[in-house]
């Protein structure tokens, strides 16, 4: 067991423990807490896969935007209200069993079959590489990511700022 | 060079529907749409003139890939490299359409101008106009079926935008929603056909499956599968048996719109796409029997409906169906350039027919009911001089242009043997000359009926309306002459032009027998036109109107055209809710958790409603309809609602078909 | 050396744990963040097998991922604003205009 694998079970486990926490706990803000605790153990993750780009970039944009981003959600509305976690129709337990279910399945297919032989390019992982990669072979997607952002941009200011979806203004 | 056609359309779409509706005046959405028109007029024009200098015939523009080659293992074991290049052909048939779509799209243009004037979003019209004209161009010089599928569907969309152009109208977004959704079917065969061509031949290049086809890469079943697929696209865009029903609703759209999509251009389509697989048809046989019944049946049935339409525009919408009909039976006796011809001869024709229709409309301030006009051709004689013209030419009376291309098509039916398909066929010419005058007299003679308000806006079109008309009248008239049979002294130039993308069809017919057809044709022309005389301006429509009344039945089939429209109604639309409810009511019992009784149960429902819908289809289409309708009311109910249930549905659905993926693997 | 198929189940369970978030709980600011854990898993996986292959497709990949990801938190949460304004209420349960 080589250090870098005990730091990886470190973090996965981090990020298991606090992904669960996210869903199970009632109070909003609490699993806020806990999203971004999973956020930087999956930084943490990607660090020890040596994609460092991915955990710098995880770590800016989970754990400095979106984090904070639904932190000010919930005070602007003041989601301290608890809604009744009832279901109508399904018992709770199929609800869980049927992603895990999926999930089995999948497991089985991926697990089943021969392993893919680990190789490919030389120095494939370094930052050079990748950067190349993105700006050559997969320009035209990062430029419609671009594009794709700009109108999430304008498209949440519009919906964001009607009163009502009647209301023109 | 070539490449460049498609594009100064689509320049013309950015310009006028980013800038135009804005900021734009009028005389600048003009300029921008007829100028994009114009020039790629100009580039079909230079593009045309080259390849009739020395040189190669066909040329091949690759733009880009779409998708990257890689093998792929066909029927039959083989390995082939499959992908997709954007790619575009010119060759003699591209050119005649390039020239066909831009020329006459440049009238209509220009026309539009004078037609729309009044019209407070001209921006987006035009906008709209020069996608269609785009789309229609890419569809024209696709290399691929895929290429073309993109002109194929861009077309569908532009023809829903402007179908339902006037959208606050109700008749207008309806009659849009109908053409999309009847398109769809067509599209959907042609999708599947297209499909069935990668899996047997691992190519969607038309050359290349050309080739292969004929190199007898492919079994005879599977040719005649996937070009009856084919021309299950090219009736839905043709509007031809069992899909025509959307073309008379989409005269709801402007009379422009009807002139180019539905008459000129778009509804050709199918027939472009025919004759461009014609080797894959050729191979077949039974598809191009098919073919040819399906053309001269759609023919004759649509032209009795046209006998008795009082709207002008759905006479002529009518006659639209007809006449791509004859076209079909063109290509289906093997005669592709005679489908072509007529296919050239019908934009001009049909469109200056619309046009000028267009122009009675304008000046009667939007009426199209021909039991309101009468007595017109007083204050209207430029229009009526060029609706003449058209008349004559689609009459089939010698000398103008639909004469020579319509008794072409006959000729090679009766001389490939097949007589039914010929008498069909002439009966069928007989209807329309009867019908066109019908129209006309109904329009221009007689008696004044107008209604009192449109008899004080009456005036005659302006000069940038009927300029259009008189061009298109002109070729109309003299159009035939690309196609001067050879027992005349003409030698058919286009036949030879398109020689290398349609192949030769030589007449085995001796001259004698040619002429005797000639003049039999033209005899039946003129006999309906006198008919149509003798009926509608001797008698001032008496015997119609007593004919009406001693068969009523079959008077009243006509009227409702056949019921057709209400058979579809009950039987696709109210089985698809049927169905759709059905859905909703499985949907619900998933939810409760039993999944796999209630997929066992969807299963057994699902054939027991397939059944129950050939039931329906074999004619207890009320009963049927209505005892759906009743058992669904409470079904519906189980539809909850909630975000969540649906998402457990996703993913229930997801562990089904992982679970059919686990055991395929 | 991590073992790939580790990271993939670490991926998976993220998943599923994103998964079941979000099918079991009704209220939606959760429910999103329950969305973003199951992106996360996705990610780490990309970001295993392209470190299992030795090629930067991985976190290319990972990267377009976090790019819906942040367009999606976006519009959701402009969603849940326009919602919460109309309805008052962030339980998904009164969301039911789609009943037949």
């Amino acid at each position: 067991m080589t250090a870098t694998l005990a730091i990886f079970l470190l973090f996965a486990g981090l990020a298991v423990v606090c992904a669960v926490q996210v869903v199970v706990q009632k109070n909003a803000m609490h699993s806020v807490l806990y999203l971004a605790f999973t956020v930087l153990a999956v930084a943490g993750v990607f660090f020890c896969l040596q994609a460092e780009y991915l955990g710098a970039i995880q770590i800016i944009v989970y754990g400095g935007g979106i984090v904070v981003l639904y932190v000010f959600v919930i005070v602007i509305v003041n989601l301290r209200e608890v809604v009744p976690e009832k279901r109508k129709f399904v018992p709770k337990l199929v609800i869980v069993l049927t992603p895990v279910l999926l999930l089995a399945e999948v497991a089985a297919i991926v697990f089943g079959r021969a392993p893919v032989p680990a190789s490919g390019e030389a120095n494939g992982l370094e930052l050079g590489a990748f950067s190349e990669a993105l700006m050559t072979t997969y320009l035209v997607p990062f430029e419609l990511a671009s594009i794709l952002l700009l109108a999430v941009l304008i498209g949440a200011v519009i919906v964001a700022r009607r009163k009502d979806l009647h209301d023109p203004r | 060079m070539f490449a460049w056609i498609p594009l100064f359309p689509l320049v013309g779409v950015l310009l006028n529907g980013i800038f135009g509706i804005r900021y734009f005046s009028k005389r600048v959405v003009h300029a921008v749409g007829v100028g994009a028109v114009g020039l790629s007029f100009a580039a079909s024009v230079a593009s045309f003139v080259r390849l009739l200098g020395p040189g190669p015939t066909s040329m091949v523009k690759t733009l880009g890939t779409w998708i990257p080659a890689s093998l792929v293992r066909v029927l039959g074991g083989r390995l082939e490299a499959f992908g997709i290049d954007m790619a575009f052909r010119y060759d003699p048939l591209a050119a005649v359409m390039t020239l066909v779509v831009t020329g006459v799209g440049l009238l209509i243009h220009i026309y539009s101008i004078g037609y729309m004037e009044n019209d407070k979003s001209q921006a987006r019209f035009f906008a709209y106009l020069n996608f269609f004209t785009s789309a229609m161009l890419i569809l024209v010089l696709g290399a691929n079926l895929a290429v073309m599928f993109i002109g194929w569907e861009g077309v569908g969309l532009c023809s829903y935008l402007l179908i339902g152009f006037w959208f606050s109208r109700d008749a207008a977004a309806n009659a849009g929603k109908k053409a999309f959704i009847t398109n769809r079917v067509g599209d959907f065969g042609f999708l599947l056909g297209a499909g069935l061509l990668v899996s047997a031949l691992g190519t969607l290049d038309i050359g290349r499956i050309s080739e292969a086809v004929g190199s007898g890469l492919v079994g005879k079943g599977t040719a005649t599968a996937a070009a009856l697929l084919l021309f299950l696209g090219a009736t839905g865009k043709s509007a031809q048996i069992p899909l025509y029903t959307w073309l008379p609703d989409a005269m709801e759209g402007p009379t422009p719109v009807s002139a180019l999509i539905h008459a000129a251009t778009m509804v050709t389509a199918g027939v472009y796409m025919v004759a461009r697989m014609h080797i894959l048809f050729e191979f077949s046989g039974t598809a191009l029997t098919v073919v040819a019944w399906v053309g001269v049946l759609t023919a004759v049935y649509a032209a009795t409906m046209a006998l008795v339409q009082n709207d002008i525009k759905r006479v002529l919408a009518y006659s639209t169906i007809s006449q791509i009909g004859y076209m079909f039976v063109g290509l289906g006796v093997g005669a592709f350039s005679a489908g072509i011809f007529h296919l050239v001869t019908h934009a001009f024709f049909k469109s200056l027919l619309f046009l000028a229709a267009g122009s009675v409309i304008h000046a009667l301030s939007g009426e199209q009911d021909m039991g309101k006009m009468g007595g017109l051709k007083a204050h209207l004689p430029g229009t009526r001089l060029v609706f003449v013209v058209g008349a004559l030419a689609i009459a089939g009376v010698p000398g103008l242009s639909g004469f020579f291309s319509k008794d072409e098509i006959l000729g090679a039916a009766f001389a490939s043997g097949h007589y039914a398909v010929w008498a069909l066929g002439l009966a069928g010419a007989a209807l329309t000359a009867f019908y066109m005058f019908r129209l006309i007299f109904l329009t221009f003679d007689g008696r004044e009926r107008l209604d009192p308000e449109a008899r004080h806006h009456l005036h005659e079109s302006p000069r940038v309306m009927l300029l259009p008309l008189q061009v298109l009248a002109v070729l109309a008239a003299i159009g035939g002459t690309i196609g001067l049979p050879r027992v005349l002294g003409g030698g058919n130039w286009l036949a030879g032009f398109l020689r290398t993308s349609t192949g030769v069809a030589e007449s085995p017919l001796s001259p004698g027998a040619e002429l005797a057809l000639m003049l039999l044709s033209a005899g039946v022309g003129i006999a309906g036109i006198w008919g149509a005389y003798v009926v509608y301006v001797k008698k001032e429509g008496l015997p119609a109107r007593k004919l009406a009344e001693r068969f009523r039945a079959a008077y009243g089939l006509l009227t409702h055209k056949y019921y057709v429209d209400e058979l579809y109604n009950k039987v696709v639309v109210g089985g698809t809710l049927a169905l759709g409810r059905l859905a909703a009511w499985f949907d619900a019992r998933v939810i409760d958790g039993i999944v796999n009784g209630a997929a066992r149960l969807a299963r057994d429902s699902s054939t027991v409603s397939i059944r129950v819908d050939e039931d329906v289809i074999d004619g207890a289409v009320n009963g049927v309809g209505r005892a759906h309708r009743v058992l669904s009311g409470g079904l519906r109910k189980l539809q909850t609602g909630y975000v969540y249930n649906y998402a457990l549905a996703i993913v229930i659905g997801l562990v089904v078909l992982m679970a059919l993926v686990a055991t395929v693997f | 050396m991590i073992p790939v198929n580790l990271v993939l189940g670490l991926g998976f369970v993220l998943f599923l744990i994103g998964l079941v978030g979000v099918l079991i709980r009704k209220n939606m600011v959760i429910m999103l963040m329950s969305l973003e854990l199951l992106l996360n898993g996705v990610n780490v996986i990309f970001a295993g097998l392209g470190r299992h292959l030795n090629s930067p497709r991985g976190s290319i990949f990972a990267l377009f991922v976090i790019v819906v990801a942040v367009s999606e938190a976006a519009v959701g949460f402009a969603l849940i604003l326009s919602y919460f304004r109309q309805k008052n209420t962030y339980d998904t349960d009164d969301l039911n205009e789609l009943k037949g």
